[in-house]
Formats: structure tokens, C-alpha cells, sequence
């Protein structure tokens, strides 16, 4: 009994379940916890810490999107927010000019934003590192301008909004309600990425990173797969996008500018590139910083008004500081700080460390 | 197979939920004890792209919370005002929006166009009467946001009192002179866009006003490019709709490019900051200003001078978003004041319905008098236009009504 719980002592009969997502019971007893947790969750915390899981929840998917494209396949893109940009409009004057249900329309919208980055992925058969952050620069450029200026579909620079749209008959910009269809979407989304990662599509992805020209030599279409994987990240940015303007109900390009772009790419940094874990945990941690610091900040306030009167300020220097202490100490993220906390527990009491 | 194998995996991601849920304890505490600090709840915008009037204005309101606990706050209980920067960013705001009325705020000083409009369904749920320091003119309808008041003249009727002034002043012994071209520069949001959208574009189009407008990217630092098309199109009046960070930045930029035009800026430019960024540049440029300067000698402004001295500050520094932050909080301070001489709970329904029976509440001459009813929360019409002379701002007309809407 006991002997089936550890790694070495899995005994696989078939390749099957060798090859699960999940092999070893261990991991399965955990996703149980945390699937109670996130069932639990909702009804423990208040209508604060339900908003805030619920960002959470969207900057996940976006960040699992866009790690697809930057951590996955090496393509560096500053175009997060506009892709973003491209799906929560679409979902919005989907449903808000063409009258679909929301349920047609985040998927429509998704499918849209998949062909703009497939589009806007152009450059990078061409283009590599730097240049091609640029070029997706343009993108971000390009799309703000858009949205700023084609009033006649986006409104310009007045905001879209939303009637609330309804799930199970409630109304879906409540942080509860709004909550399961979030967990939802990224657990999801992060089951897609883990798995997209065991497919031959993602291995090609990663070995495009790795060594483009190795892998065109072992038989990868470099071409198709730089832009296979700008859709798919896309696709899910775009889905971050939709849930944005069907919780928030309102869409302004005010939420999409390259500042949001930067954010996510601190969330992967910080979080760790080419890790679903790490999408998670960045996003979560970028997203929960300025709520926390807003917090030591008001609980100061009343003891020395004087530094409180720095908070703000502070606020924008944390948010640097924790992305170059990362980028020193350990540029793999948090995810790996989280691998490494598992195998000091795995080998001790020695001191050997895996990897 | 057996023995020597080191512990397992722990069972991990779960623990980090479980910190999560444990940190969230807590809870509202509705202030039900009749002594018990009243919780007021407050954005400011303290190093965003509006932080230059933001601080101001954020300073007008902690002054006057600081005054009336001062005096023994809001019949015995003191005001305590829950605050935090936002930096303009729509998510932050709802995020603090949603901390500040679950810890029990009853009514909320909001800020900036584009978050109050976000906001407006929730705070309509949540039944929280809403200062728009946006004066945006829907926010006035309470069809559309029953618990916001804008204690001010909405951007749209300052806007109808410029385009009117323009057409009244607009070369009245030439009849020969043709329309009045007026070009609006405004800041590339839904706050800068407001005076147009919301009125003003109507308004312009029946008095046979020529009406354009010119967005101004946020962080330019030269509007060249819009200045030759608003000299090709050949207007004479330049109206601003933004902060006086970014329109003295433009009116330098155009008294160096030698354009004649009068400039008129709107709510948040007409200030003593825009005198002090653009110098020589601001003078005889016009302002429609719902709130006095502190430098002017009324009731209104008297009350902050004292108190500022006795706080051993001056007025130097200070603007008119200054006695706005303060008069704003004034008149919802008021409306608690009267439900709880009434003996009524604190609430959110009767606060707002307190403040639909305000008829003509004195400002101490700070604005027109503040009137709202259950179908109109634009608290005032009306206001002076002013004029920058030897660098001060000089009222040129005494309080004027906004025109009605074409």
C-alpha cells in the first residue's frame, strides 16, 4: 500500500498509464485537493477575495497563452495586449451588435483573435528575438490605434458596454457567480497547455525554440508551426480578453495598452517560461502584489503617515524590484523555486539535489 | 523494492490555496454601533496620468475629514476615510472599490471617467451613493446610475456655457464674420471625449457652431501635428478637455507656433497649475470653472483658508481641484449629517434619498447652489467663466446657466 504512493514504486502494466498526465497517485491525491480547495474557496472568502481569485483566474489563462508563444516556441511577443484588445472586443460587438449568447460569442471572439495573431505572427518567419519583439511592438501599436480610432465599430476612445450576460440565471459580473466560470476556463486552459506540451504539435513548439534549424532538419515545418503556435496562444490570450469584458462589462482600450503586455511578460518571467505551473503562480503574484502592498500600505498609514505618503511610489518600485531579483536569483521562477522545495523534501535527509 | 526510499512527494499546490482561504477571514463590519467612526471610501489618483490635479484634489478631501473631526465629526462620529492611489487604472479601482465597500464604506469618492463607468453597475447593486469627481453627463441620470451625484457642473454643460460664450462673443457688429470655428483638443479617453459626445456636439450643430475634434495621445509632449490641421481648418477657439499638465504642455507649444485662437479650458485645466507649467502661455486664456479658486474672497473658500492656517499651511500650491476635493465631500457630508439627525440608519438608500431633497444648498458661493431630485443628479448648471490676468485667474462673468440642450 504504502509502497504505491512513491515514484519508483508505481508499477505500470500497460504504456497508457505510463504516459498519463497524472501517473503517480501522490499527484492525484493533491489535483483532489486542490479541486476541493477551489470548490471550497467561493463560499469562505468574501466579495474582495472572490474579485481577486477571479483576476487571477483570467490573468492564468492569459499568461498560459501567452506562454504558449514566449516560454513554449521562444517567440518573444509585446503584443499581449492587443490580442487581448482583439478578443474582448470581439466577444463585446458579438454580442452586443450581432446579438449572439455570450456562449457563442467568447469562442467566436477566441477564433478571431487566433487569425489576428496568426496574422500578426507573419513577421516572425522572418524575424527572431529582438526584431521580432518589435514587430509584435507594431502589432500593440497598431491595434491601440484601432481601437482608439475606428469609432464607428470600437467606439473609439468612449468605452463598449455590456449588457451583464447571465449564467444559470444569474448575473455574470458578480465576483461569485463569475468565479466558477473562471476556475473553470483556467483549469481548463492550464489541462489544454499540459497537454499540448505530451502532443507532437507542442514538442515541435519546444524543439522550434530550442534549435529552429534542427528541428526544420528532423522534419518540423518551422513556417507553420511559428504560426500554429502565435493562433494557439492567441487564442487563449483572446479568451483572457472575452472573460475581461463579460466580467468587468465594459471594454475601454484603456485596460490594453503595452503596459498590460509588459505585466504579462513580468507574470511568465517572474512566473517561470515554459511552465503551466509557473503561468499559474506568476500570474497569481503579479496579480495579488499591488493588493498586498496596498494592504502593508494602509496598515502603515495609521502608524506613520510620512511613509505612507511614499506608498504609491513604492508600489511601482516593489513591482521592479521583484522582476530583477528574479531575473538575478533564480531566472527559471517560481516554478522552479517550487521544484526545488519538492526535491529537498524528496531526498532528504541527504543532501543530494536532483537535476 | 523495499525500504531506504526517502519520503514522497508532499502534497503541495493545495497548501498555497489553503494560505489563500485562511488569509481571507474577517469580514464586513457595518458600522451599527452609534459611536463607531463612519467608513467613507475614496480613490485618488496620486501618480497616474491625472495625478497632477488628482493630489490636489485628494488633499481637498482629506482636509475636509480632517476639519470635521476636528469640530467633532458628523454628529459625534468621526469620518473615517478609507483611501488608497489608484494610479487612473480602471482594474485597480474596481479592486479597492470591492475591498473598501466590503470593510463597510457607506458612500464612495470616485474619481476618474473611465472606472466610475465600469463601476456604475456594481455600486448601483451595492446600493453606494458615488461621487463622480467625473462629471461625465450620463453619471448625472439616475435611470442610468441611480447612486451617483455629481456635485458639479457635468463637462457637457460647461462645455454648452463655452460654445454658447463663443457664439454670443463671436464678432457680434460683424455680420459678415461666418460661423464660429471652435476646434476641441481633448485628452484620448472616455473623459475627453464626454463634453462632446454627451451634448456638446448637438449644441454645436443647432447654434450653426463648426465643431472639430483633436484627441491628445496621453504623454505627447509636442502637438505640432494637431496645431497645423486646427490652423488649416481655421479656428479661432481652442477648447481644452484635459488636465493642466497636458494643455499647458499644448498652449506653449501653440503661443510658440504663433496660432491665434482663444483658448477655454474646461473643468480640470482651468486651474492655478496651468498658470504655473505654461507661464506667459496661459494668459488671457479663458476657463469654465464649477469651483472658485482659493484665492477668491467668498464663504466657500474662507472656511479652507482658516482651517489651512490653523493648520500652519497656506493656499500657495493649492488649486481649485483643492476646494473641489473639499465642497464635494461637503455635500454628501451633509446628507449624513441629516439622516442621522433624522435618527435614520446610515444606509446607502437613505443616504441618496437625503440628498434628492437638497434644493439649493448653499456652497458658500464656491459653485452655484446644489440641487438634486430623484430624476436629476447633476447637482449644478451652472458656474462663472474666468479669465487668466497677470497670471491669475480673474472671474469675467458672474454665475452663468448653462444653456439647454439643442
Amino acid at each position: 500500500m504504502n509502497r504505491m504512493r512513491y515514484e519508483c514504486g508505481v508499477f505500470h502494466t500497460r504504456y497508457a498509464s505510463e504516459m498519463g498526465l497524472r501517473p503517480r497517485p501522490l499527484q492525484r491525491i493533491r489535483l483532489v485537493l486542490i479541486a476541493a480547495a477551489i470548490v471550497v474557496y467561493p463560499f469562505v472568502a468574501n466579495g474582495y477575495w472572490l474579485d481577486l481569485a477571479n483576476q487571477v483566474a483570467i490573468a492564468t489563462v492569459g499568461a498560459i497563452g501567452l506562454n504558449i508563444l514566449v516560454g513554449y516556441t521562444g517567440q518573444i511577443s509585446l503584443g499581449q495586449g492587443a490580442f487581448m484588445a482583439i478578443g474582448a472586443y470581439s466577444a463585446g460587438l458579438l454580442t452586443l451588435q450581432a446579438g449572439l449568447p455570450w456562449a457563442v460569442g467568447i469562442p467566436v471572439a477566441c477564433c478571431i483573435t487566433a487569425a489576428a495573431g496568426a496574422f500578426f505572427g507573419l513577421p516572425s518567419l522572418r524575424l527572431k528575438g529582438l526584431y521580432l519583439a518589435i514587430a509584435t511592438l507594431a502589432a500593440q501599436e497598431i491595434v491601440e490605434w484601432l481601437m482608439t480610432h475606428w469609432t464607428w465599430l470600437t467606439g473609439g476612445t468612449e468605452a463598449l458596454v455590456l449588457a451583464a450576460p447571465r449564467l444559470f440565471g444569474a448575473r455574470m459580473n458578480s465576483p461569485f457567480v463569475f468565479y466558477w466560470l473562471g476556475a473553470a476556463l483556467a483549469a481548463g486552459t492550464a489541462l489544454f497547455a499540459a497537454n499540448l506540451f505530451r502532443s507532437r504539435m507542442g514538442r515541435a513548439f519546444v524543439a522550434v525554440r530550442d534549435q529552429d534549424i534542427a528541428a526544420s532538419v528532423i522534419g518540423v515545418d518551422v513556417a507553420r508551426t511559428k504560426l500554429l503556435a502565435f493562433a494557439t496562444s492567441s487564442f487563449l490570450v483572446g479568451l483572457a480578453g472575452a472573460m475581461i469584458a463579460f466580467y468587468r462589462n465594459i471594454v475601454s482600450w484603456e485596460r490594453f495598452t503595452l503596459e498590460t503586455s509588459v505585466v504579462y511578460l513580468a507574470m511568465i518571467i517572474v512566473g517561470g517560461l515554459g511552465s503551466v505551473r509557473g503561468s499559474f503562480l506568476g500570474a497569481a503574484l503579479i496579480t495579488l502584489l499591488p493588493a498586498l502592498i496596498n494592504n502593508v500600505g494602509r496598515a502603515v498609514q495609521e502608524t506613520a503617515p510620512q511613509a505612507a505618503g511614499l506608498l504609491p511610489h513604492v508600489q511601482h518600485a516593489v513591482f521592479g524590484l521583484v522582476i530583477i531579483v528574479f531575473l538575478i536569483f533564480e531566472p527559471r521562477g517560481l516554478s522552479k523555486l517550487w521544484g526545488n522545495v519538492k526535491d529537498y523534501f524528496h531526498v532528504w535527509p541527504f543532501a543530494y539535489r536532483k537535476g | 523494492m523495499t525500504g531506504g526510499h526517502p519520503p514522497g512527494r508532499i502534497p503541495p499546490t493545495a497548501t498555497l490555496f489553503l494560505l489563500l482561504a485562511a488569509a481571507c477571514g474577517g469580514g464586513a463590519d457595518r458600522a451599527d454601533d452609534p459611536d463607531a467612526p463612519i467608513k467613507v471610501g475614496a480613490i485618488f489618483d496620486l501618480t497616474g496620468p491625472t495625478a497632477d490635479v488628482g493630489t490636489d484634489y485628494a488633499d481637498g478631501v482629506r482636509g475636509f475629514v480632517d476639519w470635521t473631526n476636528r469640530q467633532g465629526g458628523i454628529e459625534g462620529r468621526p469620518i473615517e476615510l478609507i483611501y488608497q492611489d489608484y494610479a487612473y487604472q480602471v482594474d485597480r479601482a474596481e479592486q479597492l472599490y470591492g475591498q473598501f465597500v466590503g470593510e463597510g464604506a457607506v458612500i464612495f469618492m470616485g474619481w476618474g471617467t473611465g472606472d466610475t463607468e465600469a463601476l456604475q453597475l456594481r455600486i448601483a447593486e451595492d446600493e453606494i451613493p458615488f461621487s463622480s469627481a467625473s462629471l461625465s453627463h450620463v453619471l448625472g441620470d439616475p435611470a442610468e446610475a441611480p447612486y451617483n451625484f455629481l456635485v458639479a457642473t457635468s463637462y457637457s454643460d460647461q462645455f454648452r456655457i463655452a460654445l454658447d460664450w463663443i457664439a454670443r462673443n463671436h464678432a457680434p457688429d460683424n455680420p459678415d464674420a461666418g460661423a464660429p470655428v471652435v476646434a476641441l483638443m481633448h485628452n484620448a479617453s472616455p473623459f475627453g471625449l464626454s463634453p462632446a459626445r454627451q451634448g456638446g456636439e448637438a449644441f454645436a450643430a443647432a447654434r450653426g457652431i463648426d465643431l472639430s475634434l483633436y484627441p491628445m495621445p496621453r504623454g505627447a509632449v509636442d502637438f505640432t501635428a494637431e496645431f497645423s490641421r486646427i490652423r488649416q481648418s481655421g479656428a479661432r477657439y481652442i477648447v481644452f478637455q484635459n488636465t493642466s499638465g497636458p494643455a499647458a504642455v499644448a498652449l506653449r507649444n501653440a503661443r510658440s507656433l504663433g496660432i491665434e485662437a482663444t483658448f477655454i479650458c474646461l473643468n480640470w485645466c482651468s486651474n492655478a497649475q496651468l498658470v504655473e507649467l505654461a507661464g506667459e502661455a496661459a494668459e488671457g486664456v479663458m476657463g469654465t470653472m464649477p469651483y472658485a479658486p482659493l484665492t477668491m474672497d467668498v464663504p466657500g473658500t474662507r472656511v479652507i483658508r482658516d482651517y489651512l492656517a490653523s493648520q500652519g499651511e497656506t493656499i500657495a500650491g493649492k488649486t481649485n481641484a483643492y476646494t473641489q476635493g473639499w465642497w464635494t465631500f461637503a455635500v454628501f457630508a451633509e446628507a449624513m449629517r441629516q439622516v442621522l439627525a433624522a435618527g435614520g440608519d446610515l444606509t446607502g438608500a437613505n443616504i441618496r434619498a437625503t440628498m434628492e431633497t437638497f434644493a439649493d444648498f448653499d456652497m458658500g458661493g464656491v459653485t452655484v447652489p446644489i440641487t438634486f431630485t430623484p430624476d436629476d443628479h447633476l447637482g449644478a448648471k451652472g458656474l462663472r467663466i474666468y479669465r487668466v490676468e497677470d497670471g491669475a485667474w480673474q472671474p469675467v462673468t458672474d454665475f452663468i446657466q448653462a444653456p439647454d440642450p439643442a
